[in-house]
């Protein structure tokens, strides 16, 4: 049999990189900080409203950060603009969308935070239910945008959505927590959020990891069903992204934090709070390897 | 009879809008359907073709509009040397057409995939969604200030020249006449005999996306996507690593093999904290730069 030695080609760039990453991953937790916050003023759970303020104002700032990043990622930043005017905008480009998406989440999301430092329930509540459709629609996209490039196999899933938000929830709450007890080291006594709902908070995480996983086991199938693909997710899993995919993403991200929230450990302040740490930075790994995977792998084809 | 001709002329008519999206017009009547089809039993890998693009449109170092891969095969002495020329493929239905957000790549009627880069935001939507790899962002830096730069570009097949009755760049120079370029549509055109008699390959054939670049007597391992993966030479990594300390401004864009990102970027902090603008000087020039060029 012959074997053969590629002895000269070029090399493709791995287009998208970081600061796409971290954009993926701060949307994610913004969207997903975002539907704690909602649960007290749309949803009417009432033991929620105390940490509606913290939760917005996170998934504001960290929304605050992604145009800075995505415009400065760009290789003609000023034109950015074209992305929002009607004789550029191309209707089947999920980043037209995207684009839409971006500058409008935060919008809606300011005009709910004013009405509920107001404390007007009813136009908190309507400005909530357009923000949160928003948030989960700006999430939503990137995952689409991803999903959306028939030739990088380990992208090309209609899971891809649902990683992403499922992904968006847990990071979300894990920031979440960490802020929230930094928060209760320095208010007063009376401001504290109690223990017991960031309790309940970890309980929903547990139940998104689980989720998560499940996802996951299902894209394993696919992918590992042995044509081209399975070549591809071997090389990425124990090859290049062994780090971002296998330890952050499942072993760190995904297993301890389940462990720990399943276990004992979650009556515990700092396990709770060592689940979050982990499950925030996890899905960080998930979005690196999910960005730069796909076309790292065709940087020699 | 009528009616059939009628028929014809009403879908012919159909194609012929521009648009950015045109409909596929292999095979229809009265349109034209640029192709290219590639004998690589006549390829000899001298490597004019991409010379001649390069010198063609000045394309930058380290970017590539057309190229050729090249593999050996065998044990000595029964030993093979085979090429595969690679160029955009200019599908009938491409990828990249639908997934640019601004417009700036589309279809010409005549089958050339294009790229506008006037309303190009470098975004690199479409490097990633071509599956050829066929597209790249052109460098901030370029010898001549008066071309596009921090676009993203690709192959034309030279539509200025074709529209001139000329021969694309590379066809023109391929000396063992192994491209041959024509109207696929046109039956006694060299490519639509060529295509119509010998059997053709395409390149990833099962995307659906009907590439206008066909390859005759094609090396399956060569063409083969993940055999080319699997045979990595270090020496083919060294010279990326070269090209990657030569490229200016790809601190984040890129990874090497055998590094992860966050490692790879921790690794080369010097090279990364010298690559962003860190001085009062260069953060001026960085704005001088977005402002006013």
């Amino acid at each position: 049999m012959n074997e053969s030695v590629i002895t000269y080609n070029v090399f493709h760039h791995v287009a998208w990189g970081t600061p796409i990453s971290i954009y993926f991953w701060l949307v994610g937790a913004s969207a997903g900080s975002f539907v704690i916050s909602s649960f007290g003023w749309v949803f009417g759970i009432k033991r929620y409203k105390p940490l509606a303020l913290t939760a917005s104002l996170q998934a504001i700032i960290l929304l605050m950060i992604v145009p800075v990043l995505l415009i400065w990622d760009l290789g003609k930043p000023v034109r950015f603009i074209y992305l929002m005017l009607p004789g550029y905008w191309h209707s089947t480009g999920p980043m037209a969308w995207g684009s839409l998406l971006i500058f409008s989440y935060p919008v809606s999301m300011i005009v709910y935070t004013y009405f509920v430092l107001k404390n007007n329930l009813f136009w908190a509540k309507a400005f909530g239910i357009v923000a949160i459709v928003l948030a989960l629609s700006t999430h939503w996209y990137t995952g689409v945008v991803m999903e959306l490039n028939p030739g990088r196999y380990m992208n090309h899933t209609a899971l891809a959505p649902i990683l992403f938000l499922t992904g968006a929830f847990i990071s979300g709450i894990g920031l979440l927590i960490l802020i929230l007890w930094v928060q209760n080291m320095i208010v007063d006594v009376k401001k504290r959020i109690e223990w017991p709902l960031i309790e309940e908070m970890a309980q929903y995480m547990m139940y998104g990891i689980v989720f998560d996983c499940f996802l996951l086991f299902l894209e394993f199938m696919q992918t590992l069903y042995g044509n081209r693909s399975e070549m591809i997710s071997h090389e990425l899993l124990l090859g290049v992204f062994r780090f971002p995919y296998l330890w952050l993403e499942i072993i760190l991200g995904l297993l301890i934090p389940l462990f720990i929230l399943v276990s004992p450990l979650k009556k515990q302040k700092y396990g709770v709070i060592l689940a979050s740490f982990l499950v925030a930075i996890g899905v960080y790994g998930m979005r690196v390897w999910w960005v730069m995977g796909g076309q790292y792998m065709q940087t020699f084809y | 009879m009528t009616e059939s001709r009628n028929d014809e002329e009403s879908t012919a008519k159909k194609h012929h809008n521009y648009g950015i999206q045109t409909p596929g017009t292999k095979g229809i009547a009265g349109t034209k359907r640029y192709a290219m089809a590639i004998d690589l039993r006549k390829c000899i890998g001298c490597m004019s073709c991409v010379v001649a693009c390069k010198s063609e449109f000045g394309t930058p170092l380290g970017v590539w509009r057309t190229w050729v891969k090249v593999a050996d095969k065998g044990h000595y002495p029964n030993t093979q040397r085979v090429f595969m020329p690679r160029l955009c493929n200019h599908c009938d239905y491409p990828i990249c057409v639908r997934n640019c957000p601004t417009q700036a790549t589309f279809k010409h009627k005549d089958g050339f995939v294009l790229q506008r880069y006037n309303r190009c935001i470098g975004c690199r939507t479409c490097v990633v969604a071509c599956p050829y790899n066929a597209r790249h962002l052109v460098p901030a830096k370029r010898t001549d200030k008066n071309l596009p730069h921090s676009v993203v570009d690709k192959c034309t097949f030279c539509i200025h020249r074709v529209k001139r009755g000329m021969l694309p760049a590379c066809v023109q120079a391929c000396v063992g006449g192994a491209r041959i370029f024509g109207d696929l549509n046109d039956p006694d055109s060299e490519v639509a005999k060529l295509v119509s008699k010998e059997p053709v390959t395409v390149l990833k054939p099962e995307l659906g996306t009907s590439p206008s670049v066909f390859y005759i007597g094609g090396d399956w391992e060569i063409m083969d996507e993940p055999h080319s993966y699997e045979n990595r030479t270090s020496q083919l990594k060294e010279e990326f690593n070269d090209f990657k300390r030569n490229h200016e401004g790809d601190a984040f864009g890129d990874i090497v093999e055998g590094e992860s990102t966050m490692y790879h970027v921790s690794k080369n902090m010097k090279d990364f904290i010298a690559s962003i603008p860190h001085k009062a000087s260069d953060v001026i020039d960085a704005f001088k730069r977005l402002l006013f060029k």
